[in-house]
């Protein structure tokens, strides 16, 4: 393979990298995106549950990867008292459980509708740099090396993060700022599809076991574990398949799927661009530490990576001081709630299951109009005033 | 000089699912996933073990 050059090179062809491309392709730049898979967004590595409310934001219209539209959420206490979150009272908290690898093929197409080029099975594997700038990267296709100028470079890689990092962002995370996850899909289950289920407590220490139902019978069983709280080998693993045996509606279940990975639930990153080069998404640490949730944000922020790369492109400008645009725009957009929701992540990371059967007693019983810290306090006030103290940082 | 412990990553596919939890969380950004193949760098890596704890499989051993 000859060497290539691009306005814009994009590393990665998840949904963060696809949304950049579309987005910097629609404003006038030549893209290129690269991916090591063989095949877009295959396989899966997710729960395939997201709200809907920020579709319109990015340009993104339903499409047949929507697998069901859930009415809600339901939390499980460790004691099992339920806490239901409806649409009205979470907005954009419920929505859609998804075919992933739909999804992400739905945006690969959007994206070279746009006008952007895909190489398949390229992997980077290293960053090119002049001087202290990314001029785009070392890859490997079919294993055989080759070279991509670019003016300017995305690091979309996911929570793997190694572009970035080659390029000398910081990207690392610390223990507690990680979950390590497992899930199976699982047929013959008695799950509901009306709900996108999870179970709190030390059942999955730092982190909880989901189930999104993709169909009657037919649901993704998963856990996150904080990393922190792990001392083992296959830890994730044993917690997941100990909390599968104490329940006989999935006891039954027969398992027809593996799918691992990592989440961050840390802080956002304090860098996300530098002189020629950006990072979105799981690269960026972008997924929200509370839920897990990660698709949102990494296409909120490559619509806005993807304007200002091709700005930039038009500008002849691809310094750290253009490329800032971007980090000060999806700060703008995202970065109170991802902060937010880390603080509370910390708080509820540190709970035991007692506390946890009161708050959820305490929200279930209580009748919320709408879920905000505010409700939620004065829920825990009036219900089980004796924990309010466990709280007290938050009001 | 006392030797290092010997990390192994078992990627033949028996145990390890090809997730990237272990590259991702690697503070020395050592590990390397190919579709299908874990390589590490041996000379780099400080036997830290947080890849280990890491994996939801149990495909890294440490000894
Ligand atoms: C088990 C699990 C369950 C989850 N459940 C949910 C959920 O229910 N809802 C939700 O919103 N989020 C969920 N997430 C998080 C969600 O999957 C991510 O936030 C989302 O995929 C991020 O998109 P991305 O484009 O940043 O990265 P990714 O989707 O990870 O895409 C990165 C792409 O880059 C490619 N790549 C990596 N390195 C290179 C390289 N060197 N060269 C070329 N290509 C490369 C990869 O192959 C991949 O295709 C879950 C995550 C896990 C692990
Ligand atoms: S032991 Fe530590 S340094 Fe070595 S590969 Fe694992 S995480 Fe990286
Ligand atoms: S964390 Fe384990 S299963 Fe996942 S890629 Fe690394 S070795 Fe394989």
């Amino acid at each position: 393979m000859q060497d290539l050059k691009t306005d814009v090179l994009v590393i990665g062809a998840g949904p963060a990298g696809s949304m950049t491309a579309k987005w910097a392709a629609k404003q006038g730049a030549h893209v290129l995106v690269i991916e090591k898979r063989q095949e877009i967004g295959s396989p899966v590595r997710c729960g395939e549950g997201m709200s809907k409310d920020w579709l319109p934001e990015v340009g993104i219209k339903p499409g047949k990867w929507i697998n069901l539209e859930v009415e809600g959420a339901r939390i499980f206490a460790p004691n099992e008292t339920v806490f239901e979150i409806n649409e009205k009272s979470a907005g954009n908290e419920v929505g859609y459980v998804v075919e992933r690898d739909g999804f992400d093929k739905a945006l690969a197409i959007d994206a070279a509708n746009a006008g952007a080029e895909f190489l398949l099975k390229t992997a980077a594997v290293g960053v090119l740099k002049d001087g202290g700038r990314v001029v785009g990267a070392r890859v490997k296709q079919f294993g055989e090396p080759f070279e991509i100028r670019a003016k300017v470079t995305i690091a979309a890689d996911g929570f793997e993060s190694q572009v970035g990092r080659w390029a000398g962002l910081s990207t690392n995370i610390s223990t507690r700022d990680m979950d390590s996850c497992l899930q199976y899909r699982m047929t013959n289950v008695d799950c509901d599809t009306r709900y996108c289920d999870f179970y709190l407590g030390k059942i999955a220490p730092g982190g909880y076991v989901w189930i999104f139902p993709k169909d009657q019978g037919l649901a993704n069983v998963g856990i996150g574990v904080q990393l922190s709280k792990i001392t083992g080998m296959a830890e994730a693993r044993k917690y997941l398949d100990d909390w599968i045996a104490k329940h006989p509606a999935y006891a039954k279940g027969k398992k027809i799927d593996m799918v691992g990975g990592g989440v961050s639930i840390s802080p956002p990153v304090k860098q996300s661009a530098a002189d020629g080069i950006m990072i979105v998404g799981d690269a960026a640490r972008m997924i929200d530490p509370l839920t897990g949730g990660g698709i949102a944000n990494g296409c909120i922020a490559g619509k806005i990576c993807g304007t200002v790369a091709a700005n930039s492109v038009h500008a002849g400008d691809f310094s750290k001081a253009f490329l800032d645009r971007y980090d000060r725009g999806w700060r703008a957009r995202l970065e109170e709630k991802l902060y937010r929701n880390w603080l509370a992540k910390e708080k509820l990371c540190t709970l035991s299951d007692e506390i946890f059967n009161k708050l959820v007693d305490a929200l279930s019983t209580v009748h919320l109009q709408k879920l905000s810290v505010h409700n939620i306090l004065k829920a825990v006030r009036d219900k089980h005033p004796e924990i309010t103290q466990e709280f007290a940082e938050f009001l | 000089m006392p030797s290092k412990k010997t990390l192994h990553i078992e990627s033949s596919g028996q145990l390890c699912i090809y997730c990237g939890a272990c590259v991702g969380v690697c503070p020395l950004n050592c590990i390397y996933l190919d579709e299908t193949r874990i390589t590490f760098d041996e000379k780099i890596c400080t036997r830290c073990e947080i890849c280990v704890k890491a994996c939801p499989v149990g495909a890294i051993e440490i000894d």
